[in-house]
């Protein structure tokens, strides 16, 4: 399989001038298409800062990152929104949706932003609402719909780019057990049928234990990394 | 589909955004109306200044205005009213010899323009008889009589059939002095006027004066005419004349003239400037309290140039949406108000101290409904300056951070 990511020497100082803290010190990792991957680690061990670098949101302070064979470090800010949403699915762990357009004009949003014409748009935003199991809920607005399902029209909205991977920092988070139960499902089946790559952050032992890969993060370095249960 | 989302945020914070929207509206509806009022009444000055004042075009001998002296009269003057009256049938002409001298009561004494008329043509140019408060027109059959403005009665203390006397000088330069009965007061809207003129009959004074002559031929034409090509005409056929339309007779018309299209802008400038800081606040805090969202947008790949599309669409709604309904209102209250005229006789002794009128027909030109959308177009496009500068200075990271 290719690799989708890789880094190399990555660091990050925050506030290197005053009271530096060392958020990555040197991460070194490969991730090929298709993986099912958990970042996990105790909080402040630089998993939202990992994530943020590889999906290009943040600049690494050295080393090197290449996305899909492409070194997005020399990208300008603007050409790497234009990176992000070609190739960068993101489900965040709140604010995900915009809160005046209904899911399904949610999930088509960024194929607007790509352009697509809008025919193609809507009839991928149905495919994929369906792919999460929303179906009757395509017409509602992100307050009308409880978090898991705002979580799932967010993953649907991730996928509708044809992303080459997925990015979620702890997307669960504010889920309860049997939302994260339904969310981890959904993730799992794409990963599955579509060998969409995922690369997700968690505290959640339940969502660990899906994972087919763990990447266990201390201290701004990679402590392990090895096969998962799941 | 920026449009849809542009136009579902601007009614988020629906409170907010009615705020702003009902000052566009009130602001739109003060600029017409405030502008619309003194047009209409400058207009207003200015129609009654021509009509019964200064009429569209005054004739003179070339160097009338030098001494204004009795023996400045216009060459061949009654000939040249009989052909100007034959030449323009439709417009209404009086010819008049003017006297300066001095009416004299038991009581005072004041110096005034002797306006010597033909009672028929004057009444036809200045609408005179309209105006008297008091007694009746110069058509009278009476010997030697006058007309004085009301001001200038109570000035030197006569009233109706009082006997006056009027001194001036005669053509070959004697003082004289003849007595002259009050027929009837008269009151047009400026005072100033009224206590400075008053009306004998040319056929009474010339014989006083030993010799006849005019002074001066009032030409006004109908409303709805333009008075230039006339007075081009008249220009070209006497070059050896002092022709002058009110516009230099009377320059403060001409300056109120000029004035009718600066109100409007200026009204429109200070609203405006008032507007701009109202929308830039509102949509301030629209971008601020959307932090979050707009940094998500900016990670899912919506780029700068789409945000700042999308903020700037948004003030342009917030500030567009009020602009037709307050020149709907705007233009419906100049519309009721036009037609009815509004009366201002509450406060006419003041305003006739400036010559103004008492009922005011507010009146706004067609264009300023051009120039309001525009106006508001261009404050809108400011106003969305800022907001969307700050909307795309995020950093989507810290943006998302603060989750
Ligand atoms: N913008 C910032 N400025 C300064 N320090 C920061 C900033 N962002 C993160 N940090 C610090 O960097 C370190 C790593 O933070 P990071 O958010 O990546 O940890 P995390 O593993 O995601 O933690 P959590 O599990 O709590 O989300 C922490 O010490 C944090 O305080
Ligand atoms: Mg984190």
């Amino acid at each position: 399989m290719k690799p989708v990511i890789v880094t190399k020497g990555i660091t990050k100082t925050y506030q290197p001038d005053t009271i530096p803290v060392h958020a990555l010190r040197g991460v070194d990792l490969t991730i090929k298409e298709g993986e099912f991957v958990a970042i996990v680690g105790p909080s402040g061990s630089g998993k939202t800062t990992l994530l943020n670098i590889i999906g290009g949101l943040d600049r690494p302070s050295e080393g090197y990152i290449e996305v899909g064979g492409k070194d997005i470090s020399a990208l300008s800010d603007n050409a790497l929104i234009d990176f992000r949403r070609d190739n960068i699915g993101f489900v965040f762990q709140a604010y995900n949706l915009i809160p005046v357009l209904t899911a399904l004009e949610n999930v088509e949003f960024v194929m607007l932003l790509q352009k697509l014409p809008k025919d193609q748009r809507h009839k991928r935003a149905l495919e994929l609402l369906h792919a999460v199991g929303l179906d009757d809920k395509i017409s509602k607005r992100p307050i009308e719909l409880s978090g898991g399902q705002q979580q799932r029209v967010a993953v649907a909205r991730a996928l509708a780019s044809k992303p080459a991977f997925v990015l979620a920092d702890e997307p669960t988070a504010n889920l309860d057990s049997v939302s994260t139960g339904q969310l981890l499902d959904i993730m799992a089946n794409l990963n599955r049928e579509e060998q969409m790559t995922f690369v997700f952050s968690t505290h959640d032992q339940r969502v660990i234990d899906r994972a087919h890969r763990i990447i266990t993060l201390e201290d701004g370095k990679i402590i392990s990394d090895q096969l998962g249960h799941g | 589909m920026i449009f849809k989302v542009a136009w579902r945020n601007i009614w988020r914070s629906r409170t907010r955004s009615l705020v702003v929207i009902s000052a566009v509206v009130l602001g739109i509806w003060a600029i017409i109306v405030i502008t619309g009022f003194s047009i209409g009444m400058v207009r207003t000055y200015i129609h009654t200044a021509i009509l019964n004042e200064w009429s569209h075009i005054q004739i003179h001998r070339s160097d009338y205005f030098v001494d204004k002296a009795l023996e400045d009269t216009l060459p061949n003057g009654f000939a040249i009213y009989q052909n100007l009256k034959n030449e323009f049938p439709e417009e209404l002409l009086s010819p008049r010899l003017l006297v300066q001298g001095m009416v004299s009561s038991p009581k005072a004494a004041r110096g005034v323009t002797i306006k010597a008329i033909q009672p028929g043509p004057e009444n036809a140019t200045t609408e005179l008889q309209d105006h008297l408060s008091q007694g009746q027109y110069l058509d009278v059959d009476s010997r030697n009589p006058m007309l004085i403005g009301e001001d200038l009665a109570d000035k030197i203390q006569v009233s109706l059939n009082n006997r006056v006397v009027l001194t001036f000088q005669s053509y070959s330069g004697e003082i004289t002095a003849a007595s002259f009965r009050i027929v009837g007061l008269y009151k047009t809207k400026d005072s100033r006027y009224d206590s400075q003129h008053i009306f004998v009959r040319q056929e009474d004074i010339k014989k006083l004066l030993g010799g006849d002559g005019l002074h001066e031929i009032a030409i006004r034409v109908p409303d709805g005419t333009d008075f230039q090509p006339i007075m081009d005409r008249i220009v070209k056929e006497y070059p050896g004349l002092d022709v002058q339309s009110y516009k230099t007779l009377s320059p403060d018309l001409e300056l109120y003239e000029s004035t009718i299209g600066l109100t409007s802008t200026i009204m429109t400038i200070i609203v405006m400037l008032a507007l701009i800081f109202g929308i830039i606040n509102t949509m301030m805090m629209a971008v601020l309290e959307r932090i979050k969202e707009l940094g998500m947008l900016m990670a899912i790949g919506m780029n700068k140039q789409r945000v700042f599309f999308m903020i700037l669409i948004e003030t342009l709604l917030l500030g567009c949406i009020g602009a037709p309904i307050g020149m709907l209102v705007g233009y419906v209250t100049i519309l009721l108000t036009s037609n009815t005229g509004l009366d201002l006789s509450a406060y006419s002794a003041g305003m006739r101290e400036f010559g103004l009128s008492d009922i005011i027909y507010p009146w706004v030109p067609p264009t300023i409904y051009w120039q309001l959308a525009i106006a508001v177009v261009i404050t809108a496009l400011i106003g969305s300056l800022f907001p969307a500068l700050r909307a795309i200075r995020l950093r989507p990271v810290e943006a998302i951070r603060t989750l």
